[in-house]
């Protein structure tokens, strides 16, 4: 049932616009990044490092929570208009599942802008930067990190568009969560607020690693926030009547 | 026989006001079904619970026989085609890739849209997207969608809205077609009586959230019957011959107003007046509107 669904999902994709946007922001923070770092070469003297928190910085921040926002606002918009509320909410599939392709196709936006992200840290640091070796695993692992933790995101937006008919209002929200998680990570409350966990698990506002050796906080706060949002999204989905 | 669609004392409440007020309804299996009532009757509200998408603020829903739960529900809907509140669709994808899409959560072979495309007349239109398409191509192609899988129990809302009278004619024939070809139970809504004249067996009429009267076409038709007028050569010969039979009669600007009739009585009485030589020129029966039926209705307390 759920594979139905994804692949009834990943058909709604064909033909949009949202292709563009998947390129769009990397590349913007990309070459704002590799800017950023090229003028401040006195300061920024780590290396492959600095050129990732350079890269990173206003991705995690701003970019990752509104791209998030965008694809969820998006996937749930093409159910708004027309009747489709209907149409799928009618169909023999739990309501749930309908929730969880969405989660999944999102997801899979996240990871291959990712890929992106990380192609581009690599040929701007060796391009443009021209940075000796190659960069280190650690960036690696921060980037499966930040995926952890911006599951959560991606179930936050999906169900705050599920509710919420118009398309920008989410979409500021996230852009405002982006912002609030900042001061929650900076105040060391990052585990209790699910925009922190994106930028915690990037590590991309310091050098030194915000994680190192706290695993196990983490990896739960990721699975309490996602559990407790999905938990909210079959509530809502089956409890709350289909407006159309 | 097996009633298809029951439901008991099914109410939902908004707030103070019930849109739908212990509604019970019987839909034989096999049988085009008629649900008609003014807009904001309380149709689609019903309709919805029928298939789960609102929650009844009270009363029960039986599907083929068994009672509508969380549980059983899409194993119900398995077996239903809908289309509510039409039209639906996703603008910028194709019918065709519409239909996949629809196939895909149904859990229907591919195979099957070649088939509905075609009973809908859209095969030569399935690569266009559907944002291009005109009200009644959408209401065609959200029809496909609910035959989609070869329901046994069709509910359709207002699935004439927006075609014209060509496409409401071809929709007739489909769904009045349906039963006997593939066994399926339609359920329809409308707002016109007379659009679903020639297409029901059964009819439920609904008005301000109650039922008014279900029951067989025929039994409603004596309630639509309207008044005659008459037009004669000779008048006062006429006056004469229906005043001995016992026919309120109005006489106006040389028309002549009879009462509603049966059948059988109006045809005799055209007979007598003609043996009479009243010369009979003009015969002319006005069929109630649903408002003139829903008020005789309600005058006689919903009974037949």
């Amino acid at each position: 049932m759920l594979y139905r669904c994804i692949q009834a999902e990943n058909r709604k994709l064909h033909a949009s616009p949202i292709w563009l946007l998947f390129f769009l922001l990397p590349v913007i923070s990309a070459g704002y990044g590799t800017f950023n770092y090229m003028q401040n070469l006195g300061l920024l003297t780590e290396s492959w490092y600095s050129l990732w928190t350079q890269h990173t910085l206003f991705y995690s921040l701003f970019f990752f929570p509104a791209m998030v926002a965008i694809y969820a606002a998006y996937l749930w918009r093409l159910e708004h208009l027309g009747h489709n509320w209907n149409l799928i909410m009618a169909a023999p599939v739990r309501p749930l599942a309908l929730f969880f392709a969405k989660f999944v196709v999102v997801l899979k936006l996240v990871l291959l802008t990712q890929v992106l992200i990380f192609a581009l840290y690599c040929l701007c640091g060796k391009v443009f930067a021209s940075l000796p070796g190659w960069p280190p695993m650690e960036t690696l692992l921060f980037l499966l990190r930040g995926v952890l933790g911006g599951l959560s995101v991606v179930a936050l937006q999906l169900v705050l568009s599920m509710l919420i008919r118009s398309f920008a209002v989410p979409v500021f929200i996230a852009l405002f969560g982006g912002i609030t998680g900042m001061l929650a990570a900076s105040r060391g409350k990052g585990l209790y607020w699910p925009y922190a966990l994106m930028q915690y698990g990037m590590n991309s506002n310091k050098s030194d690693d915000l994680l190192a050796g706290n695993y196990l906080p983490f990896l739960a706060a990721c699975l309490i926030w996602l559990t407790l949002l999905f938990l909210l999204a079959q509530l809502l989905l089956t409890r709350r009547d289909v407006k159309s | 026989m097996q009633t298809v669609i029951e439901t008991k004392d099914l109410c939902k409440a908004y707030g103070k006001r019930l849109a739908v007020d212990h509604i019970q309804l019987h839909v034989p299996q096999g049988c085009v079904y008629g649900f008609i009532g003014p807009n904001g009757a309380g149709k689609s509200t019903t309709m919805k619970m029928l298939l789960g998408l609102i929650h009844p603020s009270a009363g029960q829903v039986f599907l083929l026989g068994r009672e509508l739960t969380e549980k059983n529900r899409l194993a119900l809907l398995r077996q239903t085609g809908s289309l509510i509140e039409s039209p639906s669709g996703y603008l910028h994808l194709t019918a065709q890739e519409n239909l996949r899409i629809v196939a895909d959560l149904k859990g229907v072979p591919h195979k099957d849209i070649a088939r509905v495309l075609d009973i809908v007349h859209l095969t030569a239109d399935r690569n266009r997207k559907v944002g291009q398409y005109s009200l009644g191509m959408k209401q065609r192609l959200g029809i496909a969608m609910a035959l989609l899988g070869d329901p046994r129990l069709l509910i359709l809302d207002e699935p004439t809205n927006g075609l014209d009278p060509a496409g409401i004619q071809e929709m007739r024939a489909l769904l009045a077609d349906m039963p006997a070809a593939t066994g399926t139970t339609v359920l329809v809504s409308s707002h016109l009586l007379g659009e679903m004249e020639q297409l029901v067996e059964q009819v439920g009429i609904i008005n301000q959230g109650k039922m008014l009267f279900e029951g067989p076409l025929r039994e409603l038709q004596r309630h639509s019957r309207g008044t005659l007028t008459m037009r004669v050569l000779q008048p006062q010969k006429a006056l004469l011959v229906l005043q001995t039979n016992g026919i309120s009669v109005q006489f106006r600007e040389d028309l002549l107003t009879l009462p509603p009739l049966r059948d059988d009585l109006v045809a005799g009485l055209v007979q007598t007046l003609a043996d009479s030589g009243a010369g009979v020129v003009e015969l002319t029966r006005h069929t109630k509107s649903l408002e003139e039926i829903f008020l005789s209705l309600t005058d006689s307390k919903g009974g037949v």
